[in-house]
């Protein structure tokens, strides 16, 4: 760690406000709110003559003396045991022939093959995961013995994509997939993250990960505005950037040191010119006042076409995620200057990320950007809902117009509305988001209805066909929309993640046996119960009711 | 009658019971049985497949041996079984022995065929044929597929796998009563387990621990603290026994607890329930005293009573972390602390049954009269 004070020339301040702290996850609550509980108890005062003079306005009665004289637990200390991460559980039973997801594993089709079984996690992954924070104390680790989660559709996805990232090598323009899960709560959105970051991990990527983006604009960190070379003004939030510099020094040591800086850079303090990524992180992990330029210039380093010829600047595909995205697509807690709020996209550190999520910033190297929506505690970020239920509705729609033509091409063979082939209307309006769900349930109400008088004309058909024109979901013209987020979510992917089917609910039920978790054989009629319970197979509510004994 | 040893006859000589530590039993309740019990235990004995059963290697009937008799000695007269069955009558004109022990009735319409005749019944002078209902216009054309919502209607995939199965049955539902032709699925089997009731779905001990931990009504609350009180006790260390407390004969090994933590709950509550509480009645002592009296409790009472005690001790814990689950890991640590017998509730236990032997001789108050 470098010295606090210049003893050159005593530059900064003699006692730095905020580096007293060790930079530990307390260091993100720069200041505390409640100074006069974490103050030592007052030492009891030897025999007075005259009688004390009244201090203050409080009404002193014994009641309202402190009881305990044994010192409060420091600021931060309390919370730090609610949010501990506890990733093993002794009790539970080692799983035999529990497979783990490894280097020879993690290409698209292995990753398919396993489909509805659990695997676990190797020590190295788990190491790295716990470096970005990828674990939430709100998940289920702390039942099991070790690490491991499900395979599911939306996994398998993932491996796929990755995999296409990696095949699009050397072909010219690198691909990069930028995409946003989102569905209900408990649907296991943050494990899919986590299982991306792993599967990217494991491939050789470089692996960064914004936590929590509440902790970033909820405005609990420290902040400053600088301007930048187009003259906007941003907010750069130092000891934030420091602690993420740390979790991506940390998860990516392997990768990071094996790089050195390719070029020149603007920086406060004289640095070694070829000194390793690594290294360089750490030094603006260490000293939140070199945090900010430090992240700028590793960006730069890490977005740099990659040189696989020349040793210390080759430059692996980079996976960046977020969790909790509905925080940064509004405005963030913080005020600027003239106590007016600050637009989340106004962070430095969060602009940077909505860079890469619209591809205005490059990867040239390829990677993938994965963002998770928060559905517990969730903020009201109306753009970004209408964004997600647009994008999610849109790569439906050629389906529903091919029915709709299909429908077209019968009614000049049918006799009547009884010889239609509705099968996979019916089938549509099961899977279908619900906007287009709704317009395809009229179109089918009026085709049958068609029939007046029991006369039956192809005509009439053909109308009702050629009138349905079906929609996206529309912007309610009489809210405010807000254009920056709008710019941001166009080019973007919507996934919803859906509930599992009954086959992944069984392997993850089997797991759960196998674990001594769940009592009882895991048969049809146990599984369909608790799929059903659980809202049709949200995977949250099926850990509840059948290991956590909350239903 | 005076014998020396009379006074040792009146004293009861049991030896302790072994009790086998049972969770869920409840004492001085009838267990209730079902219907369908009684037949289950007085269905006739059934042969396995293949072999001869008790009932099964019988006499023939006596027309069918009658038959056989005629055909080997060649008369050829013999009853005809392959018919309608043989009259009685005939069976008693060949056999000599039958006639002899024949009722009266019979061997009258055998001497005089005509009253054989009068015996048999005239056509009634009313109709017995009931009108059946014309069948409702119940065809697919009757009613109109638009006015129902599409998620009502078969698909074209369910309505195959519809066909398939009813025809694949239609053997079979000659030989079961058609039952399953109305249902989607098939019907449960009877008697229900007793956790199918939705009100009744928990276990009963943490079913009563919930609404113990309930405060000002909320139960969602109550469950949740109660699901943090269970995961705690499965992810903490397995507890140490101590000597100084004996828990409930027969508990099980203490690594087994963490896997089942209802029974951990169970085994802590039963093991610290007093089984008496003192009852205070006032002005029988006299002089304004009160007079303790010992009063047995029930299950749900011990259990409550060791519950309360539980959460008072509990309450006074210090809490080491923040938020909203701090209050139930005290209530888990207590419950921990129990088992391994470093409770202070275990003090309260010992000084109830204290004073309940002390007062035990107040035990004959209002038996009888005054006293």
């Amino acid at each position: 760690m470098s010295s606090s004070i210049c003893l050159r020339c005593l530059k900064r301040s003699l006692v730095p406000i905020e580096a007293s702290l060790p930079p530990t996850a307390a260091q993100r609550a720069a200041f505390s709110t409640s100074p006069s509980l974490s103050a030592n108890p007052p030492k009891k005062k030897g025999a007075v003559g005259k009688p004390v003079v009244r201090a203050g306005k409080t009404l002193k009665l014994a009641k309202n003396k402190r009881a305990s004289t044994v010192r409060p637990p420091a600021p931060g200390e309390r919370k730090a045991l609610r949010k501990r991460v506890v990733l093993s559980n002794t009790n539970a039973l080692e799983v035999p022939g529990l497979q783990d997801l490894t280097t020879d594993n993690v290409d698209g089709g292995a990753v398919k093959g396993m489909r509805g079984t659990v695997v676990g996690l190797g020590n190295d992954t788990v190491d790295a995961l716990r470096a970005l924070e990828a674990f939430k104390p709100t998940q289920g680790w702390s039942l099991f013995r070790r690490p491991a989660s499900l395979v599911r559709r939306e996994t398998a996805e993932l491996a796929e994509l990755l995999q296409a990232v990696k095949e699009s090598d050397g072909q010219g323009q690198q691909q990069v997939e930028r995409r946003v899960v989102f569905g209900e709560k408990l649907s296991g959105k943050s494990v899919l993250l986590l299982q991306g970051m792993a599967m990217a991990y494991l491939q050789g990527w470089l692996v960064v990960h914004y936590p929590d983006a509440k902790d970033i604009t909820i405005a609990h960190t420290s902040y400053r505005p600088v301007q930048t070379a187009d003259g906007d003004t941003i907010y750069i939030q130092p000891h934030y950037t420091a602690q993420l510099l740390g979790n991506i020094a940390k998860a990516n040591h392997g990768l990071l040191s094996g790089m050195r800086l390719g070029k020149q850079h603007q920086l406060p303090v004289p640095v070694q010119a070829n000194i390793s990524l690594a290294r360089f992180a750490e030094l603006g992990a260490n000293d939140a006042e070199l945090a900010w330029p430090v992240w700028q210039a590793l960006w730069s380093e890490l977005t740099a076409p990659s040189q696989p010829e020349t040793e210390g600047l080759q430059r692996p595909p980079i996976f960046v995620g977020l969790d909790g995205v509905d925080y940064i697509m509004r405005d963030s807690a913080y005020l600027d200057g003239e106590a007016r709020p600050v637009h989340a996209h106004d962070l430095a550190l969060i602009r940077d990320f909505t860079n890469f999520l619209s591809g205005k910033t490059e990867l040239p190297n390829g990677g993938m950007v994965l963002a998770a929506t928060s559905a517990s505690n969730r903020p009201s970020a109306p753009t970004l809902e209408h964004c997600l239920s647009r994008g999610h509705a849109e790569p439906q729609l050629p389906s529903l117009l091919a029915a709709r033509d299909r429908l077209r091409e019968q009614c000049t063979t049918a006799q009547s509305t009884a010889d239609l082939d509705l099968s996979d209307i019916d089938q549509l309006l099961i899977t279908l988001p619900t906007p287009l769900a709704d317009q395809l349930r009229v179109f089918r109400r009026k085709l049958l209805a068609s029939q007046g008088r029991g006369i039956f004309s192809s005509e009439t058909i053909q109308q009702v066909c050629d009138a349905f024109q079906p929609e996206l979901p529309r912007w309610d013209p009489y809210l405010a929309i807000d254009q920056r987020v709008a710019d941001v979510m166009g080019r973007v992917t919507a996934r919803k993640v859906q509930g599992l089917s009954k086959e992944e609910a069984r392997g993850v039920m089997e797991y759960y046996a196998r674990s001594g978790m769940l009592r009882g054989a895991v048969t049809e009629g146990l599984v369909g119960e608790k799929w059903t319970l659980a809202g049709e197979g949200i995977i949250g509510e099926l850990e509840k009711g059948a290991v956590r004994a909350r239903f | 009658m005076t014998t020396p040893f009379h006074s040792v006859r009146t004293l009861a000589f049991r030896p302790r019971p072994s009790c086998a530590f049972r969770p869920n039993t409840v004492t001085g309740v009838k267990r209730r049985t079902f219907a369908d019990d009684n037949a289950k235990h007085n269905a006739l004995p059934q042969a396995q497949e293949g072999q001869t059963g008790p009932n099964m290697q019988q006499a023939e009937h006596v027309s069918e041996e009658a038959a056989k008799m005629s055909q080997i000695m060649g008369t050829g007269s013999g009853p005809d079984i392959e018919g309608q069955g043989t009259p009685v009558q005939d069976i008693l004109k060949e056999d000599e022995e039958a006639r002899k022990h024949a009722p009266q009735v019979m061997k009258d319409s055998l001497k005089n065929p005509q009253s054989a005749h009068n015996a048999k019944p005239s056509t009634r002078p009313f109709s017995t044929l009931a009108r059946r209902p014309a069948p409702a216009a119940m065809t697919p054309d009757a009613f109109d597929a638009a006015e129902l919502d599409p998620s009502m209607i078969p698909t074209e995939l369910q309505r195959a796998a519809y066909t398939a199965t009813s025809e694949s049955q239609a053997p079979e539902s000659s030989i079961i009563p058609a039952e399953k032709l109305g249902h989607k699925f098939p019907l449960p089997t009877l008697p229900l387990p007793p956790n199918s009731h939705k009100d009744h779905r928990h276990h009963p001990v943490v079913h009563q621990v919930t609404n113990l931990l309930m405060r000002d009504g909320k139960k969602a609350a109550a469950q949740r603290n109660m699901a943090v009180i269970l995961s705690t006790l499965r992810t903490a260390p397995p507890p140490t026994y101590s000597a100084a407390r004996p828990l409930l004969p027969g508990c099980p090994p203490a690594s087994h607890l963490p896997l089942h933590p209802v029974l951990y709950l169970t085994l802590a509550i039963d093991s610290v329930a007093p089984i008496l509480r003192i009852r205070s009645q006032r002005g029988a002592a006299g002089g304004g005293v009160a007079l303790q009296i010992p009063v047995p409790l029930g299950l749900r009472q011990r259990r409550r009573q060791a519950f309360e005690w539980i959460l008072d001790a509990a309450s006074k814990r210090k809490s080491r972390g923040s938020g909203n689950d701090m209050f139930a890991q005290k209530v888990a640590e207590e419950l921990v602390a129990v088992v391994e017998g470093r409770s202070g509730v275990w003090e309260k236990r010992a000084a109830v049954h204290r004073l309940a032997t002390t007062a035990r001789s107040n035990l004959t108050y209002g038996r009888g009269g005054r006293r």
